[in-house]
């Protein structure tokens, strides 16, 4: 009897995402090692820096809940800091701004969605292909310089603060509450877990499968478009290079937030304190030192030792 | 084709279907890809007049052999439905490696002996701690990568005479890296469609693609432990790539590799293998590694930009990938 109850508990325990334990160990070591960073101004700070990868990572796990991936993010964050920051459009307003950038995410999402779901092709290859062509794009229209200056509303607006905590990551928090809503209050939920469960019995059920995937894959393009905008506010010039890493740390910390390659599973919250475990990963390891190549070795063993966490549970369902 | 129609049932294709579509056959979609290779020979021979002297043919047998022998290591993985992203990081390791002071009898087996490791612990990984290849391959980048980086910061050093010399030499007249290209090629046909390792892998592939994961098991296919060679052969297949390109810039570069996994996949998947396994050819792959150096190499004779040529290179995956349908979804 106790020890089914210990198995149990223990089954209980493998199935908390590992963010949430990668979290509090971030969280302690941070404490302990340094205390004066534990100050809601300077957390404020740093966690508003990540919001571009929380946002991205909203999108990633809705794609990857239906066994599929997108890495196209980088080409659009590139392109739309492109277009925002170049001068091609003159005297634009902001939100036509938004509006171009919106709708820059829903074709490209679109695109990727038809490709992967129809045509069937591997959504690896489709979306690293499809950023490959806008980042070269990108490139090609600027010659390798990184273009001009971004409008300082976005800037403006980036500094803002509500009730004390800075617009864009209430921004991230609201868009990660409604997703949370989305995917637990509406049918399209539904319809994701049970694709990721099993495409075959999904289809022999009723649920429209290849538009889920389609759907999905587009609403990760919107989010990768307010990814954009949110990365091209923070550094407020324009970039060639911006954004490029983000599509892989989102792959990571939706990883490391449970949502697992392949299956259904997963939530949204999950993954939300990836993000937030990253933060933390960079603060401590800025204000320890770390150098350039530690950072990259760390960040790998700790996508590894997430992945490892996960891989050891599925093995002993 | 409709979906009604019973070809589409029974999975019957007339011949020239099966060539054109690379649908029901074991080796892919490769003749497409060939017809695209010959097509920019023709169209470069008759608008560049530099394209078909001796000294480009072999420039860019030369520019290609990295690719080539990336490729065909990353295409043992793909072919048991799996991934290899660490293979940039293990060609900038072996770089860096070889641009250490040291005699070349000790680097050269070291190369191998290192990246063997780092093929193992992916194999390992991937097989004993089911972990996705792709998430077990890209950590290992990042941690290959560091490594490289606190080997070696900037590029610098240089690499053992005996590396440089097997590159830049020539015998008979005729440049040694052709020499490299057909050892590479016997032994990696040898491997891949001559041997019972080889064969195992498209049983494997063939198995996951169909989502019957067991079966080739039940058939005495040591999975685990073919998968894990699989990722060892890649590992080794992108040092050879890595000694290669040593000897081509000398030096060590901690970024020479940097976006060669990219190529690679590129270059396979231009090839006609599938990337959901179990399908797919050498000449395949090398007819892929071939597109993209043709390619380069006639942009850069036609004075394209650099940086459109990468756009070009993206169209032509989607358009090849896109044009092989298949029944998995997903990944």
């Amino acid at each position: 009897m106790a020890v089914t109850l210990a198995d149990k508990a223990w089954q209980r325990i493998r199935r908390i995402p590992p963010a949430y334990f990668v979290f509090a160990i971030l969280l302690v070591t941070l404490a302990v090692l340094r205390p004066h960073m534990m100050n809601a101004n300077i957390l404020g700070i740093f966690i508003r820096q990540i919001v571009p990868l929380g946002i991205l990572v909203l999108g990633q796990l809705l794609v990857m809940r239906v066994r599929s991936i997108d890495l196209s993010g980088g080409g659009i964050i590139l392109l739309i800091n492109y277009y925002i920051s170049s001068g091609l459009f003159p005297g634009t307003s902001m939100a036509l701004f938004i509006a171009m950038a919106i709708a820059t995410g829903l074709i490209i999402g679109t695109f990727n969605g038809i490709m992967i779901a129809k045509r069937r092709v591997s959504a690896v290859i489709v979306t690293l292909a499809v950023s490959i062509v806008l980042v070269g794009f990108v490139q090609y229209l600027s010659s390798g310089k990184p273009p001009g200056d971004v409008p300082a509303i976005f800037a403006t607006a980036y500094n803002t603060k509500l009730a004390g905590v800075p617009t864009p990551v209430l921004l991230w928090i609201a868009l990660t509450i409604l997703m949370a809503l989305f995917l637990s209050r509406m049918v399209f939920g539904r319809f994701v877990a049970s694709v990721g469960e099993n495409l075959t019995a999904a289809h022999f059920s009723g649920v429209p499968v290849e538009r889920t995937v389609i759907v999905a894959h587009i609403l990760a393009g919107l989010m990768a478009a307010i990814a954009a905008l949110v990365q091209t506010a923070s550094i407020a010039v324009g970039s060639v290079r911006v954004g490029l890493d983000l599509p892989i740390l989102s792959v990571a910390a939706t990883i490391l937030g449970g949502v697992v390659f392949g299956r259904g599973e997963g939530g949204v919250w999950g993954p939300f304190f990836g993000v937030l475990s990253f933060a933390l990963l960079f603060i401590l390891m800025t204000t320890l030192g770390v150098d350039e190549p530690g950072k990259l070795i760390i960040q790998g063993l700790i996508i590894l030792l997430a992945a490892i966490f996960y891989g050891m549970r599925i093995a002993k369902p | 084709m409709p979906p009604s129609s019973p070809d589409r049932l029974t999975g019957m294709k007339p011949a020239y279907l099966k060539l054109l579509t690379g649908q029901g056959t074991r080796q892919g979609l490769w003749s497409l890809p060939l017809l695209i290779a010959l097509a920019i020979a023709l169209g470069l021979s008759l608008t560049a007049q530099q394209f078909t002297s001796a000294d480009n043919l072999f420039n860019l047998i030369t520019q290609a052999m990295p690719l080539i022998i990336t490729a065909i290591g990353q295409m043992f993985v793909i072919v048991i439905g799996g991934l290899d992203l660490s293979v940039g990081s293990v060609i900038s390791f072996t770089t860096a490696i070889l641009a250490l002071d040291g005699p070349a009898y000790l680097l050269i087996p070291a190369v191998f002996l290192l990246a063997a490791a780092i093929g193992a612990i992916n194999g390992i990984v991937i097989t004993r701690l089911n972990v996705h290849p792709i998430i077990a391959t890209l950590s290992m980048q990042y941690v290959v990568l560091g490594i490289t980086r606190i080997l070696r910061p900037v590029s610098g050093g240089t690499v053992p005479d005996v590396v440089i010399a097997s590159v830049s030499g020539s015998l008979l007249g005729i440049p040694l890296p052709v020499f490299w290209g057909i050892a590479v090629l016997l032994v990696a046909w040898k491997v891949l469609h001559g041997s019972r390792f080889g064969l195992h892998l498209f049983a494997i592939g063939g198995g996951i693609a169909a989502g019957m994961e067991k079966v080739p098991h039940n058939f005495g296919v040591a999975e685990r432990r073919n998968i894990l060679l699989a990722y060892v052969t890649c590992s080794c297949f992108a040092a050879l790539a890595g000694i290669f390109l040593a000897g081509r810039i000398v030096s060590g570069d901690p970024n020479v590799g940097l976006l060669f996994e990219l190529d690679a996949i590129t270059a396979v998947a231009i090839g006609g293998t599938q990337l959901s396994g179990g399908v797919g050819a050498l000449h395949g792959t090398v007819i892929g590694a071939l597109v993209m150096a043709l390619l380069a190499n006639g942009m850069n004779l036609t004075n394209v930009s650099p940086f459109i040529q990468t756009t070009i290179k993206g169209l032509i995956l989607l358009l090849v990938v896109g044009l092989q349908s298949r029944k998995r979804m997903g990944l």
